[in-house]
């Protein structure tokens, strides 16, 4: 039988859900467990209700699932939202102090405050999501000695007497459990033959900057873009990063635009509404041409929307910002190990044309953690800052017209003068109003688009080739649609993947390619109006037979899509 | 002192007889007597007349947009503190459109220096009040008069503790060059606003307005520009008097020490290499 298991482990913000879902996730890794989770939470800090979903296999996993099979109630809300999920041998654990209604007739191990620590209820309460652990751990028979030392990292800043609290709690929730889920162990799993990673979409993607050799990030918090300010934040010292936190995102995005003039790899990033902020400066990377990486993580909107949730709305307010034409690159991963490589890509992207290159990612691509292993990716990144370095012979003309479009770039402080210029300007920066002028210089920008395109491709694929059903998508869409798609194959409904990573300049020749056998072609999409396959229309002339189309803020499943597809029939 | 023509650039635009060309004089002088040669300056600017300053400077140069001149500056530091910057801003630019970072420009302290040409009028777009028109200025857009009081920008300045605060008045050529050379040479933020009259928008604050008014601070006597107290009275002075010169001098730590990379040596001069084994090892 094949393992597959969904654990849901859900509270209200402030009682550890997130503390103890990462050291969890981490220790079935390290058992030798296929694992991702999701995470699902409010814009609050305390209260509300949130859960986090951490799916267990035997075999490498893309996507979340529908279904619960172990639900973890450290509240009522919790109990009473998921109960309805649960599969048919699903097990509950709960905090049995404050969860008073489950579900009779179903396996079940309840947390007694009091009982996790004899005698001392407040440390119970403090302590149950570790005894929740335990618990958990003693279901799936997996040893509970490594997720300790794990549980002891994790609340070593509260001191002494917390990480006693923690550590009795969850060997007494692994007593509870112990013998009540034979059918959920995980005993028969073998341990893995290399050390595997666990990682979020947003880590992976700061570490693609940092082995791409950023040395400036500037940025102003905003979900769910903040987690890769915070991830470079976190490593900036070792790395020698400088990170400012700016006074709004205009002043984040002009900074980074000023490192990158001086010199140095520079990123800056933000979601939907800092963005709107951020217009202005873009097109004064793209007429100063200064490379420039930018995070966009989208949300759901107009304006401040659903803050913590899911969306791939933004494609078109990405590709179209600013006034008048100008070149830009946009490239939205579908996995962490993609977004790491992408990331490399977009500062050679940036630095080769000189222009601004978007990550777009969203909520779901920023906290869904996969399983990855090193081969996934690369073994070195290669960096290419096409700087001009030798004697410059006379004048140094910043914005010498080229074939190409692209001009040779210097720095200020290493030779003759560097003058960028937002006014239409001439070859060596100086603002004209000359129309002639003018029209070559925007001829010569637009050019590097030209030349960039034959760097992008970007197409992920699945399935048989000659399928007549293809599912197209991008961005984190990625892993739902490859599992739904995967799942039709095993029911013996040929269909084919074709996930799209690199977005703009659109790479029409391998699009066109990658859908030339397509009899019916489904856009999967996260927004209301398919705005991927507008951009497939505008630029192949070929358009979807069906959209499936989600904007409820929360993500993609597989079955959702399965759904879909019966819906179109 | 190196020769003047060295920072010679293109021909201007500015009307003639505006209040931009004494301070591009004295600025190319400042630049000379402190010997800091073209490549190691950046000018960043924004967008005005006073704007187009460093285009007839001969300079590294980074002409944004709008307001946005002390970002732009502050990435510059970061990158390559061995560039000396200067950004140079308008009241408009400075003053409305950028405000925040004018404020957040105060707290960072970063080594630069911040120029703002002061003429109490928009010029570029045509006549329009700015934030530093007096009260009753009239314009084509204000037929009735100013109704706010202007921003007291030097006083919110030292409020918020800028490392060094001055004024200049561009029809006082020597005593403007003395304050950009020490505007420069000062370890942190340094603002210098300069009164720099509008020959065609702005008829009250004429050269001979400005002229009546303006007085050396440091020839009261006994001023002492580390005194918070009497700088903010100073810079809060407006009217029968206007105080020029050092107003306000605040050694603080600077932001670029603030940052444990730039100990090693600018940023642009490392070059970071980094193991992917290395990054990926806290994952497992």
């Amino acid at each position: 039988m094949p393992i597959d298991l969904n654990i849901l482990i859900g509270g209200a913000a402030g009682q550890g859900v997130h503390a103890i879902t990462l050291p969890l996730a981490k220790t079935l890794v390290r058992r030798g467990c296929q694992v991702l989770f999701i995470q699902s939470y409010e814009s609050r800090i305390r209260g509300g209700h949130l859960f986090n979903v951490i799916r267990v296999a035997d075999k490498p996993l893309v996507s979340s699932r529908e279904g619960v099979d172990i639900l973890v109630a450290l509240n009522q809300e919790t109990a009473a939202l998921h109960q309805g999920e649960l599969s048919r041998d699903g097990v509950i654990i709960y905090d049995a102090s404050l969860v008073k209604e489950v579900p009779a007739g179903r396996p079940s191990v309840a947390l007694r405050h009091e009982d996790l620590i004899p005698g001392e209820a407040k440390a119970g309460e403090v302590a149950v999501n570790a005894g929740a652990c335990g618990a958990l751990l003693g279901l799936l028979q997996v040893p509970l000695g490594p997720m300790l030392e794990l549980l002891k990292e994790t609340f070593r800043a509260k001191g002494a007497q917390v990480v006693e609290w923690n550590v009795q709690a969850a060997t007494r929730g692994y007593e509870l459990a112990a013998g009540k889920g034979a059918a959920l162990s995980l005993a028969g799993i073998p341990a893995p033959p290399e050390p595997r990673l666990l990682i979020s979409g947003h880590d992976a993607l700061a570490l693609g900057a940092l082995a791409a050799g950023l040395q400036f990030i500037s940025g102003y918090p905003m979900t769910p873009w903040s987690s890769v300010l915070n991830a470079v934040g976190q490593r900036a010292g070792r790395y020698g990063v400088v990170v400012e936190q700016a006074e709004d995102e205009i002043a984040a995005i002009n900074m980074a635009l000023g490192a990158s003039y001086a010199g140095v790899r520079s990123m800056t990033g933000t979601s939907g509404g800092g963005f709107c902020l951020m217009t202005e400066a873009l097109g004064l990377t793209a007429m100063t041409e200064t490379p420039l990486v930018i995070v966009e993580a989208m949300r759901p909107g107009p304006s401040t929307g659903l803050p913590t949730r899911t969306s791939q709305g933004d494609l078109g307010f990405v590709l179209w910002a600013g006034q008048d034409d100008f070149p830009r690159a946009i490239l939205a991963p579908g996995t962490p190990a993609q977004g790491f490589a992408l990331a490399a890509k977009a500062f050679n992207l940036a630095d080769r044309y000189q222009l601004p290159v978007f990550l777009q990612t969203d909520q779901a691509f920023a906290d869904t953690h996969f399983t990855h292993t090193a081969a996934e990716f690369p073994k070195q990144v290669e960096i290419d800052r096409s700087l001009e370095t030798g004697p410059a012979p006379g004048e140094y003309e910043r914005y010498a017209f080229t074939d190409s479009g692209v001009s040779p770039r210097r720095l200020p402080g290493f030779g003759p003068v560097v003058v960028a210029d937002s006014d239409e300007h001439t070859p060596d920066g100086h603002l004209t109003e000359d129309l002639t002028v003018r029209v070559k210089m925007h001829d010569k920008r637009l050019r590097k688009l030209q030349t960039m395109v034959k760097e992008l491709g970007g197409i992920s694929t699945a399935g048989p080739a000659d399928a007549p059903l293809v599912l197209a998508c991008w961005g984190s869409s990625y892993g739902p649609v490859a599992e739904a798609v995967e799942r039709l194959n095993a029911d013996k409904v040929p269909a084919r993947l074709v996930h799209m990573s690199e977005l703009w300049p659109f790479p029409r020749d391998v699009v066109s390619a990658a859908l030339a056998e397509a009899k019916k072609l489904v856009m999967v999409e996260m927004n209301a109006s398919g705005q991927l396959n507008r951009l497939l229309r505008q630029e192949t002339g070929i358009t979807a037979n069906h959209l499936i189309l989600k904007y409820d803020g929360a993500p993609f499943t597989p079955e959702f899509i399965l759904r879909g597809l019966k819906g179109i029939g | 002192m190196l020769p003047l023509e060295l920072y010679q650039g293109v021909e201007s635009a500015w009307c003639p007889g505006c209040g931009n060309f004494p301070m591009l004089k004295a600025f190319k002088q400042a630049l000379a007597e402190l010997e800091i040669r073209p490549e190691e300056i950046v000018v960043v600017s924004g967008i005005g007349q006073s704007s187009k300053f460093p285009h007839y400077l001969k300079c590294n140069t980074f002409n944004g947009i709008h307001g946005r001149t002390l970002p732009v500056a502050t990435g510059i530091r970061l990158a390559n503190p061995e560039l000396k910057v200067v950004a140079v801003a308008g009241d408009g630019d400075c003053y409305g459109e950028g405000g925040n970072h004018l404020l957040a420009g105060f707290r960072r302290n970063a080594d630069m220096t911040l120029v703002v040409h002061n003429n109490q009028v928009y010029g570029l777009t045509k006549g329009q009040a700015s934030p530093t028109s007096d009260e009753g200025f009239v314009t084509l857009l204000q037929p009735q008069g100013v109704y706010t009081p202007p921003l007291h920008a030097l006083a919110l300045a030292v409020a918020q503790d800028c490392s060094w605060v001055g004024r200049g008045f561009a029809g006082d050529l020597e005593y403007l060059t003395k304050l950009y050379k020490e505007a420069i040479n000062h370890k942190g933020f340094a603002l210098l606003e300069v009164l720099q009259p509008c020959v065609t928008f702005n008829r009250v604050n004429t050269f001979q307005w400005y002229r009546q008014r303006v007085y050396h601070v440091d020839q009261e006597p006994d001023y002492d520009p580390e005194n918070e107290i009497w700088a903010y009275r100073k810079a809060k002075e407006w009217g029968d008097r206007i105080p020029t010169g050092v107003i306000y001098r605040n050694p603080r730590p600077l932001l670029e020490e603030a940052h444990p990379p730039l100990r090693m040596g600018p940023l642009v001069r490392q070059e970071p290499v980094r193991p992917i084994d290395g990054l990926l090892a806290e994952f497992y």
